[in-house]
């Protein structure tokens, strides 16, 4: 067993989720109604064995820290492991300044204390299954320098178009990490995942800080992929990148699908996240709820379909919610119909009666408004 | 915080006979209700709630689950320093032998010494297995501002009912002139809920004269309460409303379920300002299949439904296959029902598997099933 510490990075410029980012970091996003993106790179550490976590934060850290709270229901032994929530000392205003690197660099203290050999970095607008101690593991005992982990997709000329694609040789060496121009159907994607030793992170840090104030992860793991042994590490299972509304919503529908979901959830596997000691659901004589993920504490009287509902959600007598993901505390007023929406936490639907968007587009309501 | 004015002992060693087969390997307290909870979770959660820090739990019959799961007390929120949950089962000590409790003022008897470790004003006496949201803080003002030597909570029940509990009869200022354990004509519709707050060096006083007694059954309400009004104390009785069930049986546990469903319920687990806290399982939110149709139906997270459900309660962790019918029944965690399956006016165990295509429970039944152990179905 190699021992590891695990970092989540904060997100970079390539991700900018219309609407729900002008309130909460992505991390903090909800997400199948009871997790919040960041349980997943959290519970994957955890269940790796991985209990001394950081967790950078770039923007808006209140719903993230509230949520991360003390990391208890995570699992992590509350005296040996320690989840520490990190912001850059010296944010500006010019968001091209704000990159993880600078994170990093300016939290290095951090970083040299852990006493780890490794180190996974793992990010939060990620969803997937992985089993981290088996990746330190691959990367110790094939010698590299760095690796990253990837996943092959086949409809890459039109999803995770804001994501890197590795360009592998045949022994798996990466030899170069370029963004995804939608170019071709097949593809590496990056999983933006990367396990080597913390004295190499610690080393390209530094060299990233010294070359440009631009730089980010990528960019330093790109240009010493030439002189270094960086390798590719495969991934199967369920994967999706969360990188703008579109890829927010359709993630949380695909997993509607119960053998989808069973491909992320195991029970030897949990996904832990912060409980809100809600009620059971009641379904009324009227409600009429299929194919759909339903949180607790919910009132239900109308029609559900192809949904997924947040916790302490109302909807009520009449109303139809279809093709839509509906944040906790939000109210569907009688008879208001719903399709194809993210409506964010809180929301209440009550006078305008019809929001149906196209499904090539689905629409926004804003946290806490009033329709 | 400061010292601990008032601290609860809940009395959770009883088994429950009449609930069978549910209370083979845990204690009654232990037993699920409401879809996620354990009943213990509303006593422990009306503590929490009503600012109560410290909490005895007095257990003896198949405590192993009971003494983990209440020991825990993170879950009510019961962990701040100088707050917690104790579990108390019999114990060897150095001037007494290991002695069973003998009933519910004996439990208490053999614990003073726990009690005098917090020095309170006041004790809180407490069934383990009643389901009820009640504010102790507000029962407790009103025991001080009548100068009470102990406080009872008592219920309205039905004339026709009052038989079967125990009646306090009142005078119009509240004081208990008169208690009568299940008289055969009632001269009052008060039941004792079984709640009670004493001042804690009277009622050690009590008990120890209690403990010397030969004669004495060692009961609360059989001993206690008479030898108190007997020395003519204040015992005040402190009217409750709002829902109170104690579930004795078969049949009245799964009333009590079913009483979730009226949409008017009294005790209304939706109310945000008091929730009831209960174990955090790790669970997928509520899973509903294409074919799934809910009526009536009170559903928690980890729960996969692909049949139809009607005017039921079901627990953490149940399945319920496609095709499959759950009709006036409620079914416990981890409850399997195949595809095909029909179940109607039952009450199914925890973890046991209706097989495909099975029929369990009748809808004519005066009784309701109790189904404990595998139904085999079609291979």
């Amino acid at each position: 067993m190699y021992s590891a510490f695990g970092i989540v990075k904060p997100t970079g410029r390539n991700v900018w989720v219309d609407g729900l980012e002008d309130y909460r970091a992505v991390g903090a996003f909800s997400f199948m109604g009871r997790y919040r993106l960041i349980d997943f790179p959290v519970s994957n550490m955890s269940n790796s064995g991985i209990d001394c976590i950081q967790v950078y934060i770039k923007r808006k850290p209140l719903s993230l820290t509230a949520h991360l709270g003390s990391g208890r229901h995570y699992n992590i032994n509350s005296k040996r492991g320690d989840l520490q929530v990190l912001f850059p000392e010296n944010r500006t205003e010019h968001d091209l300044y704000n990159t993880d690197i600078d994170s990093f660099f300016t939290n290095i203290e951090k970083i040299i204390e852990m006493p780890q050999e490794y180190v996974v970095i793992a990010p939060a607008y990620m969803i997937y299954k992985m089993d981290y101690s088996e990746l330190v593991k691959q990367h110790a005992e094939s010698g590299a320098d760095v690796s990253i982990a990837y996943h092959s997709v086949d409809n890459a000329n039109e999803s995770f178009l804001n994501c890197n694609i590795l360009n592998l040789n045949k022994q798996k060496g990466v030899e170069s990490i370029v963004p995804n121009q939608g170019t071709a159907k097949n593809k590496n994607i990056s999983m933006d995942t990367y396990v080597m030793k913390k004295t190499m992170f610690i080393d390209l840090v530094n060299a990233a800080h010294k070359l440009s104030s631009m730089y980010t992860l990528r960019d330093i793991v790109n240009d010493v992929s030439c002189t270094m042994d960086v390798r590719g590490i495969p991934h199967r299972g369920f994967f999706a990148s969360i990188t703008d509304f579109k890829s927010y919503y359709d993630a949380n529908i695909a997993l509607i699908n119960f053998k989808t979901a069973r491909e992320l959830f195991s029970t030897d596997w949990p996904i832990y996240t912060k409980t809100n000691d809600s009620c059971p659901t009641q379904y009324f004589q009227d409600a009429d709820v299929k194919l759909s993920v339903v949180s607790n504490g919910c009132l239900i009287e109308g029609s559900v379909e192809n949904s997924i509902i947040g916790r302490g959600c109302e909807i009520k007598k009449g109303a139809v919610v279809k093709n839509s993901v509906i944040l906790a505390g939000a109210v569907i007023g009688e008879d208001v119909h719903v399709e194809n929406q993210v409506v964010d936490k809180r929301a209440k639907l009550i006078h305008v009666k019809e929001l149906v968007s196209d499904p090539s587009e689905p629409g926004y309501i804003k946290r806490g408004d009033t329709i | 915080m400061k010292q601990n004015e008032m601290l609860a002992m809940i009395l959770a060693g009883g088994r429950g006979s009449r609930l069978h087969d549910l209370t083979n390997k845990v204690a009654k307290p232990a037993v699920s209700y409401g879809g996620k909870y354990r009943i213990i979770d509303f006593p422990l959660s009306n503590c929490a709630n009503s600012g109560i820090d410290v909490v005895g739990v007095l257990t003896q019959y198949e405590s192993v689950l009971l003494n983990s799961y209440v020991a825990a007390g993170r879950r009510w929120g019961l962990d701040a320093k100088d707050s917690g949950v104790y579990v108390l089962p019999p114990r060897e000590k150095a001037d007494a032998n290991l002695n069973v409790y003998r009933g519910t003022a004996d439990a208490i008897s053999q614990n003073i010494d726990f009690i005098d470790s917090y020095a309170p004003e006041h004790v809180l006496i407490l069934s383990g297995d009643h389901i009820y949201k009640m504010n102790y803080a507000k029962m407790l003002a009103e025991h001080n501002s009548h100068g009470a030597a102990a406080t009872i909570a008592v219920i309205e029940v039905p004339k026709k009912e009052a038989s079967r509990f125990g009646i306090m009869n009142t005078d119009e200022t509240g004081r208990i002139v008169e208690f009568e354990e299940k008289p055969e004509h009632p001269k009052s519709n008060l039941a004792s809920m079984g709640i009670y707050i004493f001042n804690w060096k009277l009622l050690r006083k009590m008990l120890i004269s209690d403990m010397k007694d030969p004669d004495s059954s060692h009961d609360f309400g059989k001993d206690i309460i008479p030898a108190l009004l007997a020395e003519e104390k204040l015992l005040h009785a402190y009217k409750f409303k709002g829902y109170w069930k104690d579930v004795g049986t078969i049949d009245s546990l799964w009333e009590a379920n079913m009483d979730l469903l009226d949409p008017n319920n009294e005790l209304d687990l939706h109310d945000n300002r008091w929730k009831i806290y209960t174990e955090d399982v790790t669970t997928l939110p509520q899973y509903l299949g294409p074919n799934a149709n809910l009526k009536q139906v009170f559903l928690t997270q980890g729960c996969t439904v692909d049949g139809e459900v009607k005017n039921s309660v079901l627990f953490t962790g149940t399945k319920v296959g496609t095709g499959a019918k759950v009709i006036d029944s409620v079914l416990m965690p981890g409850v399997i029902v195949e595809d095909g399956a029909t179940i109607t006016r039952a009450l199914v165990a925890d973890g046991v598997k209706i097989g495909k295509n099975a029929v369990v429970g009748s809808a004519d039944s005066v009784e309701i099933e109790l189904i404990a152990k595998k139904v085999k179905g079609d291979e």
